[in-house]
């Protein structure tokens, strides 16, 4: 009974077994092997070069504009992420009347496709928004944000708040909404302010909810791929040019696959490293609050 | 004093979120209202009312495309992808949980819930490779590869799931009265694990309808294989530019997805929120 339930076991997991050793961890050690090779994607030859696309990364002027953009836009999303979701969530939360309403408006960019939305503000911004800026008489407006290097990048980022706070506003709403009500009473009548609420009563709280919202909000932004692809495909003068973007280009669009790859690998282990810093100072914090 | 002070918090909250509402459904009216006109008003003024109901982009989007081929291969890949993670990942978390004593089925466990932090950019290149070698360049290949994709996260959903809310003793006593492995499964642990599975059809369903570059480096080459998503963003280059067919396409596409989102939205926003909580 008992080896012929082993056989079952093992009989019923085999095909996700199989899918996945196929199609995902193969690829993955694949990628990893087309790092230290030179392959064109095209030819048969593939030498094994070692390190050396690696070396050619960190001297690549192309790749450290890229790095240095995806680093501004994911730091401008996550402070734009934590400050403007928390901050709606609160209002949220002290409402009574129509909260259901808002919440269900809030949160329907999230359902939408990122693309979608992507390809719909490219129209606002050069059609829509320079209409609107002759009517006003703005002079930077009357013309295509996108086409502009520095107003490009604060369009990048506005859109992907426009449809990124969705899901994060909720979040910090159902934990706001798990606290107490008592404790926050009790603190009131205390006299406390409501400064010192949020920072010692409400923040605690919300603390384990902000850790997921910032390794998803790093992620995304370090990773980024649709929405940029969609409102500017990089442009203008490659300034908003994604990493995720780049990593495509490289293989698809002008075929250094080997060096596309050891990108790749370079910015998994990134994100990986980060994500354990990220880990690790959170459970120290944890710890003392 | 503190009575007015009460009443001006609650007003300048509402005032907030509505400046906040307003900056949500200003796009989406814009999008409206130029998918209704023809391309003189709108280069006229963008921001007017529609004069008339004026259908001509809807018209010309439906018929020089083929747009409701577009939605049907859209829908098809995700009820056969939702299938197979239905089928596939539910099961394969619960035989893992039920050994998980054994270093082959933790291997698996652990090499799942790594893969939930490896972004996709990571390995498109070779995986597309591999697909294009194993001639997997259609719906077909597109269905497999989400059922795969979707292990990562939802394994690690349903074993939670299983380690928290499935009694053992209950098992044990369905073995005792003669129930094998596979109809314990069937008819205790599957129907028990409900909550979620809705979870999971959710998080999947929007990745799955919303996706972009999957199918992109899957389904590009041929036009009889496009979903809505890919039809929008090929839209841009097909026709000369014309804004209000393409706001057009984009309302025809949003269309399904709010209609969906309006009737399940508590159960979305439900899902959503649980499955990003538990990752």
């Amino acid at each position: 009974m008992q080896k012929q339930n082993r056989l079952i076991y093992f009989l019923l997991s085999l095909p996700a077994f199989v899918l996945y050793s196929v199609f995902f961890i193969y690829p993955l050690m694949n990628g990893f092997i087309y790092s230290l090779q030179d392959w064109n994607g095209v030819g048969r030859d593939k030498d094994f070069v070692g390190i050396s696309n690696y070396i050619t990364l960190f001297s690549d002027i192309r790749v450290r504009n890229t790095l240095s953009f995806t680093l501004r836009y994911t730091i401008a999303l996550l402070v734009g992420t934590i400050v403007l979701s928390i901050t709606i969530a609160l209002l949220l939360d002290s409402i009574i009347k129509a909260r259901g309403f808002f919440r269900t408006m809030y949160f329907m960019p999230a359902v939408l496709s990122t693309l979608t939305v992507g390809l719909i503000w490219n129209q606002l911004f050069s059609n829509a928004l320079p209409q609107f800026g002759r009517l006003i008489g703005s002079e930077s407006l009357s013309s295509n944000v996108l086409g502009d290097v520095k107003l490009a990048f604060w369009a990048v980022v506005f859109t992907a708040l426009w449809q990124g706070l969705a899901t994060n506003v909720l979040l910090f709403l159902s934990a706001l909404q798990n606290i107490p009500k008592d404790l926050i009473e009790a603190a009131g009548l205390d006299g406390a302010n409501k400064r010192q609420i949020f920072f010692r009563i409400k923040l605690p709280f919300i603390i384990p909810t902000l850790n997921i919202v910032i390794i998803l909000t790093a992620k995304n932004g370090l990773m980024a791929f649709d929405n940029i692809f969609a409102l500017t495909s990089g442009g203008p003068a490659r300034t908003t040019e994604s990493i995720g973007m780049l990593i495509y280009k490289f293989a698809f669009e002008e075929f250094k696959y080997s060096y596309s790859s050891a990108l790749a690998i370079l910015i998994f282990v990134i994100i990986g490293i980060l994500t354990i810093i990220q880990l690790r100072t959170s459970e120290r914090y944890e710890v003392k609050a | 004093m503190n009575k007015k002070q009460l009443k001006f918090d609650r007003v300048f909250s509402y005032f907030v979120l509505a400046v906040g509402l307003f900056i949500i459904l200003v796009p989406l009216y814009l999008a409206l209202i130029t998918a209704f006109k023809p391309t003189k008003d709108s280069i006229a003024n963008f921001f007017s009312f529609p004069k008339s109901l004026y259908l001509d982009n809807f018209i010309t989007v439906i018929s020089n495309s083929n747009f409701f081929k577009f939605f049907g291969n859209s829908t098809l890949i995700l009820a056969a992808s939702l299938i197979g993670i239905l089928v596939l990942v539910p099961l394969t978390a619960y035989v893992i949980q039920k050994n998980i004593s054994s270093k082959y089925y933790r291997f698996f466990y652990f090499a799942f819930v790594a893969g939930i932090l490896v972004p996709f950019q990571v390995f498109m290149l070779p995986v597309t490779q591999q697909m294009n070698k194993l001639n997997l360049m259609h719906q077909g290949g597109l269905i497999v590869l989400y059922i795969t994709f979707a292990m990562t996260q939802g394994i690690f959903l349903y074993s939670g799931y299983i380690r928290t809310v499935i009694p053992k003793d209950l098992e044990e006593a369905a073995y005792m009265d003669g129930c094998g492995v596979i109809r314990t499964y069937i008819s205790i642990i599957f129907p028990m694990m409900k909550p979620m599975t809705g979870t999971v059809i959710i998080l999947n369903s929007l990745w799955i309808w919303n996706d972009f570059l999957l199918p992109l480096l899957i389904l590009n080459k041929s036009q009889s294989y496009w979903t809505l998503v890919l039809f929008q963003y090929n839209f841009k280059s097909s026709y000369t530019f014309d804004f209000n067919l393409a706001f057009a396409a984009f309302v025809l596409s949003m269309v399904p997805i709010i209609i969906v989102y309006v009737f399940f939205q508590k159960y979305i926003i439900a899902g959503l929120t649980g499955g990003a909580v538990k990752s």
